[in-house]
């Protein structure tokens, strides 16, 4: 699957800040330090696009029932998100079973990140079309009713798109050094990020945990 | 005429002698025979949720929304001035279902409660002799009638009546907090409302999901298909209506019920049949200047709205049609009185759309009110203004039991003589809890010509106090307030308000 962007075995060297060689292996390819990165990669963005809306709609909300109720909803929409990260890091890792065992783990993590972020970017991508109030021409809009099947017809072109669009980020963070190198840097940060929203995460659990009492 | 009377019909008016003499006790036997038909008589209330009264030919709207209850309204008592008890479900389900207005009953907020003697004193504990059966789409309203439920034979679960999805296992996995989780999880996975979801991957699995269930629906609600906003309660308008016609043809009689349906309540998913039936027809509702209250929706957003509700309308109208047709082949209409209403209205105007307002213009409070009398077969109009805690008096009335002393209604037109001194009471107090006296609200006050409408603390819209005075007659747009150039008018009016609010609020002080 890989295949194009797989670096010949002769230029693969170890750059600084790379991950170290593989210690305890799973399933033959991920560290648990891999893996844990590749988790808050995965749950990063879905985590600020929970939040963003969430607190958007708070006030909403709130007008409408009550703060406890308002909490409530954006408590919820955290635990949905975390479990949410949990399947697509599953769907990630799953993918990255494909990659060969001899790669080093900075650059299975690059790769899988990309592959996490981009298809987070297409998520945000196709939800600001609405926000953004962008209309179908009407024409598709009829093709698509009446075909019964719009979902499907939607997402096949998406799958194709998204396919596109993560080719070309990952050849850049795979064949060029500065590109791996930027990446690992900002998986480092970004995980930094993550943790502090991983701690509001347990916040809404025990949220919900108190509501459901 | 002038003829004498020969032998023979001599002895035939002999013969009733006897009768004659005995026709006062007659005439009580065969009373109490009619009273007997009449406490056999079953009840039967259908409720579509945020149903308004403004936006149906029958009290001159412009669009067609209701061919069916146009035709059913030729053997029906059409109330033309019928207003709700408050302006969304809680209140408005409650004060129809004790005959009280919030003030009173207070379950002002989402969500809440009666207080304690209207857990009994409803229109389940007036009929504790028949088979008392409720059901509700909406949730709000289930919890009144699970208040409720030591005066019902049978609650039908409100899952009953919904489709099934991949996804409800989350109502019984938060099952204290269903309807905070569901608001939640909608949020997360449906885009199809506003296009945007808290979710970015599992909201486009969910529509696939959803699609894959059954094309067909798909393409028979081109908008979604119906559901309570909650994208696991979906449900179709079509099975409800078989469900409880067929169920209140089995139970035992006579009966007493209750069902709260959620069309044509937002999101407006019309079916297939009517879908753009009047888009782009040309009407152009009265442009209203924006509220203080206003949400700020443009004029083509809030007509953009107003047609895919009126499109939602008749569904409504279609299925209610259904009902009706299925009543009298089962023979119920016969010997049942079948009341249709609403809990609250809608609203498209003055920037705002829907019904999550504090303000309590004619369209978020007039519902619809027809009653199907048992044996009535002409159209009867009544004019005069009457109130949703009417229904649960007329009803007593109609069925030959005591009037509760409790209810805050009267008994309707033509059952009495209308009040010419009627006023009509809507309140709205979502924000103020119910135990607290009324410090936060939205009141009305109608009578005779002229309808005041009085808001009280919401501070963040710089209103500690406002009135507004309209006068309905000659102006029913409510476009001109009058409270300044008839201040004797609207100090009147608002006296008598204020004192009403503070009686209701002494148990509470």
């Amino acid at each position: 699957m890989f295949a194009c962007i797989i670096p010949p075995r002769s230029r693969q060297r170890t750059q600084p800040g790379d991950i170290q060689p593989l210690q305890k292996p799973f399933l033959g390819r991920y560290t648990p330090q891999t893996l844990w990165s590749l988790f808050l990669m995965c749950a990063l963005p879905q985590h600020i696009w929970t939040l963003l809306l969430a607190f958007n709609d708070i006030s909403w909300l709130t007008d409408r029932t009550n703060s406890w109720d308002a909490i409530g909803v954006l408590c919820y929409g955290l635990l949905f998100a975390f479990v949410e990260s949990v399947l697509v890091f599953i769907v990630a890792a799953i993918l990255g079973l494909l990659i060969p065992k001899n790669w080093e783990q900075n650059r299975r993590l690059a790769l899988l990140g990309t592959f996490a972020i981009v298809l987070a970017i297409w998520g945000i991508v196709s939800q600001t079309y609405f926000l953004l109030g962008w209309r179908v021409p009407d024409a598709w809009m009829g093709f698509l009713v009446q075909s019964g099947h719009p979902a499907r017809y939607i997402y096949s072109v998406l799958v194709v798109m998204v396919a596109a669009t993560f080719l070309l980020p990952a050849w850049a963070v795979l064949r060029q050094g500065r590109g791996l190198k930027f990446l690992n840097a900002l998986i480092d940060r970004l995980g930094m990020l993550m943790i502090l929203y991983l701690v509001f995460d347990f916040a809404a659990l025990i949220v919900v945990v108190i509501r459901n009492l | 005429m002038g003829r004498e009377l020969n032998r023979r019909d001599f002895l035939k008016l002999a013969s009733l002698m006897p009768l004659s003499l005995a026709s006062p006790q007659l005439f009580k036997l065969l009373g109490a025979f009619a009273s007997a038909d009449v406490a056999r008589q079953n009840v039967l209330v259908v409720v579509f949720d945020a149903f308004s009264g403004l936006n149906i030919p029958l009290n001159g709207y412009a669009r067609d929304t209701t061919p069916n209850l146009a035709r059913l309204a030729e053997r029906a008592i059409v109330y033309h001035d019928h207003y709700a008890g408050s302006n969304f479900t809680t209140p408005g389900t409650a004060s129809l279902l004790t005959g009280t207005l919030p003030w009173t009953h207070r379950a002002m907020q989402a969500k809440s409660l009666v207080v304690a003697p209207y857990q009994r004193q409803n229109l389940f504990g007036l009929f504790e002799d028949y088979y008392r059966i409720g059901y509700s789409h909406n949730g709000w309203a289930n919890i009144l009638l699970e208040q409720a439920k030591d005066d019902l034979e049978e609650l039908v679960p409100w899952k009953t009546l919904f489709l099934g999805s991949y996804d409800s296992f989350l109502h019984s996995l938060f099952v204290n907090d269903n309807d905070i989780a569901s608001v939640s999880w909608t949020r997360n996975v449906n885009l199809a409302e506003e296009g945007y979801a808290y979710s970015l991957l599992f909201s486009h699995l969910h529509r696939v999901l959803q699609e894959s269930r059954d094309p067909e629906l798909t393409r028979l609600f081109p908008r979604g298909v119906p559901s309570t906003g909650d994208v696991s309660s979906q449900f179709l308008l079509e099975t409800a209506v078989d469900w409880i016609s067929n169920r209140v043809a089995r139970i035992a009689r006579p009966f007493a019920g209750y069902f709260h349906l959620m069309p044509p309540h937002g999101p407006y998913h019309t079916s297939h049949d009517f879908f753009n039936r009047f888009r782009d027809d040309g009407l152009k509702p009265v442009s209203k200047p924006d509220d203080i209250f206003s949400d700020n929706l443009s004029y083509a957003t809030l007509l953009k709205r107003r047609t895919e509700y009126d499109e939602f309308i008749m569904y409504v109208d279609q299925e209610f049609g259904r009902f009706y047709e299925a009543l009298q082949g089962s023979g119920l209409v016969s010997n049942t009185w079948i009341v249709l209403t609403s809990d609250h209205g809608e609203m498209f105007e003055r920037g705002i759309s829907a019904h999550s307002t504090e303000v309590l213009y004619e369209p978020v409070i007039r519902i619809p009110l027809m009653i199907f009398e048992p044996g009535r077969e002409t159209r009867l109009d009544i004019h005069t203004r009457t109130s949703a805690v009417d229904i649960l008096p007329t009803l007593a009335h109609v069925t030959g039991k005591p009037l509760p002393a409790w209810t805050e209604g009267k008994v309707l037109p033509p059952f009495a003589e209308p009040d010419a001194n009627r006023r009509i009471e809507v309140v709205r107090a979502a924000r103020n809890p119910g135990n607290e006296p009324l410090t936060r609200a939205s009141t009305v006050l109608v009578r005779g010509q002229y309808k005041l409408q009085y808001f009280r603390g919401y501070p963040e819209k710089g209103v500690d106090e406002l009135a507004q005075l309209y006068d309905l007659e000659a102006d029913p747009e409510e476009m001109t307030d009058l409270a300044a150039s008839q201040p004797d008018v609207a100090g009147e009016l608002l006296a008598e308000l204020k004192a009403k609010m503070m009686e209701k609020d002494k148990p509470y002080m």
